[in-house]
């Protein structure tokens, strides 16, 4: 398997306080890794240092072999680092299609294209690929609506479909699943899967632990800015010391 | 008639400089005080181009609308990584700095005195000397700025400045060069509201600073607000409303002792009527909050 993003020796402070404290990870290109731990253990800061919303004191960070440490979020992105927030961020007042068909980084973008331009053939192209993981995700009949309009649960989906569109190859989920219906859990969680399958590499954080053991290829465990223990889900479920701790930790919380 | 004439010419031009505005206001959420300094900057340069230069009304619109457009960069490049206030400031720093310049280098710009004789322009053997003339150069060029304005709208680069518009992160989180698109929607706003500019000073022949003051500035915002952001309607809908309420209300037969103080009155009324009512302007979609 290939190796798709690493960090090495990460560490970030808040106020002198170790948010990150000198993280080491390797994910490996094509499946689903978890990032589990109690609340305040840094897995959304873990997230932001990967996507360039914050910038660590100390480390490297390399996404296909090309170390991108120092590049802004919207340069990651462009690499293929995508993410979908916790609260989404669909964009409201767009419809479904549009929230898809803004995801194309290329020329038609520049404006005096725009004006002088002849609206050409590709566009339908862009159009059909939209569409596509709008049916991928079963919001086909939806897709005039504005975003705004969907359940959180369709917003969810929507957002990874926004996602898919996008042509990333990592995509990092936070709390794909908090706040959503069973019945929608299980739809999302399939989706996730299938995206593997067409590719894509996976890093969620998650609470749930149902839906981790469901999909999860290698969970992470973390706490107070560390990776304690990582491996198959089953080591990790197994492992009382660290399950105890979790529950613990997170009845606290 | 020729009040008439008049009165669409206005509205041809500030039918341009509220379609420019709703650009960075009404796709991009960038609020501005600056318009009326790149409605005097095309003024002027134009001014200056065919008086100093030579040069034909024509080519010095297009002169004038990449002068400004370059300008704009000063105002947007430096500020527009800082959070939505700060733009606003720098904007009107801007507006401040470019009355202050129009108003001083005398060398250049006569100062107070102003720039007088504009020659009319020409085309061709055309003069266009007289208001119907001119009013068809105007409503031409109107309508000029409303197909590049709804082209831009309906383009993927206009789907992008809603994106960033609706969430910023969001359009980040998908590759989009924010800061890039924020600098092309102001300079293409400082570039049509020049033209607004180039129009005006051809028209009156004769221009100097106090037509492009802070004031102008928030005339054309109110514009835009009260018209509507985020659509080509709202800009139009406002520039009508906002020309022909003012002429409207000299018909009222109000005593001419306290006409003017009443119409004041009866305008800031309204205004505030729409805000409380309507805050997304008459055919908006976008809520300036």
């Amino acid at each position: 398997m290939t190796e798709i993003l690493r960090l090495k020796n990460i560490s970030r402070s808040f106020d002198g306080l170790k948010a990150i404290d000198s993280l080491d990870m390797n994910i490996q290109a094509g499946r689903i890794s978890a990032i589990i731990g109690p609340n305040g253990a840094g897995k959304t800061t873990l997230f932001n240092l990967i996507c360039g919303y914050l910038y660590p004191d100390s480390g490297r960070i390399t996404y296909k072999d090309k170390d991108i440490t120092m590049l802004n979020p919207w340069e990651r992105a462009s690499r293929g680092i995508g993410r979908l927030f916790q609260d989404i961020r669909v964009f409201k007042k767009l419809t479904l299609l549009e929230n898809l068909l803004v995801t194309f980084n290329d020329a038609s973008e520049n404006p005096f294209k725009a004006i002088f331009g002849r609206i050409n053939r590709k566009e339908r192209d862009k159009i059909e690929i939209a569409m596509n993981w709008i049916d991928f995700v079963g919001l086909a009949d939806r897709k005039e609506s504005l975003a705004e309009n969907l359940s959180w649960g369709q917003q969810k989906l929507l957002g990874l479909a926004r996602l898919l569109c996008t042509d990333f190859d990592l995509l990092l989920l936070d709390e794909p699943v908090s706040g959503v219906n069973p019945d929608m859990v299980r739809v999302i969680l399939e989706k996730i899967t299938e995206s593997t399958e067409l590719g894509k590499t996976i890093i969620a954080v998650e609470h749930d632990m149902g839906a981790v053991k469901e999909i999860a290829d290698y969970v992470y465990f973390m706490d107070s800015g560390k990776i304690v223990a990582s491996g198959v889900p089953k080591d990790i479920f197994d492992n009382h010391e660290i399950m105890e701790s979790y529950m613990g930790l997170d009845n606290v919380a | 008639m020729n009040y008439l004439l008049h009165i669409l010419i206005m509205i041809s031009i500030y039918t341009i400089l509220s379609i420019s505005l709703n650009l960075p206001v009404g796709y991009t959420g960038l609020l501005s005080l600056a318009q009326a300094a790149f409605y005097g900057i095309g003024a002027y340069a134009v001014a200056l181009f065919m008086m100093q230069a030579g040069i034909n009304f024509f080519v010095g619109v297009v002169l004038a609308v990449v002068l400004s457009a370059v300008l704009s960069v000063f105002v947007s490049y430096p500020s527009i990584r800082l959070k939505g206030d700060y733009f606003i400031l720098a904007s009107l720093a801007f507006q401040i700095i470019v009355f202050t310049i129009l108003y001083n280098w005398i060398d250049l710009t006569r100062g107070p005195y102003g720039i007088p004789g504009i020659p009319r322009p020409e085309l061709f053997g055309i003069v266009f000397d007289s208001l119907p003339k001119f009013f068809a150069l105007s409503g031409a060029m109107a309508m000029g700025v409303l197909l590049v304005a709804k082209r831009l709208y309906s383009s993927p680069f206009g789907l992008v400045l809603k994106a960033i518009r609706e969430d910023e992160l969001s359009a980040i989180s998908i590759g989009k060069n924010v800061r890039r698109f924020k600098v092309l929607a102001f300079a293409i706003n400082g570039g049509l509201a020049a033209v607004a500019g180039a129009l005006y000073a051809v028209y009156v022949t004769y221009i100097d600073p106090t037509s492009f003051t802070l004031d102008e500035s928030i005339f054309i915002l109110s514009i835009v607000m009260v018209g509507g952001s985020g659509n080509l309607r709202g800009p139009v809908i406002g520039t009508l409303l906002m020309i022909l309420l003012p002429e409207g209300l000299r018909f009222l037969g109000i005593p001419d002792s306290v006409a003017p103080n009443v119409r004041q009155i009866i305008y800031a009324l309204v205004l505030i009527l729409l805000m409380r009512f309507r805050p997304q302007g008459l055919a908006g979609e976008y809520r300036l909050d």
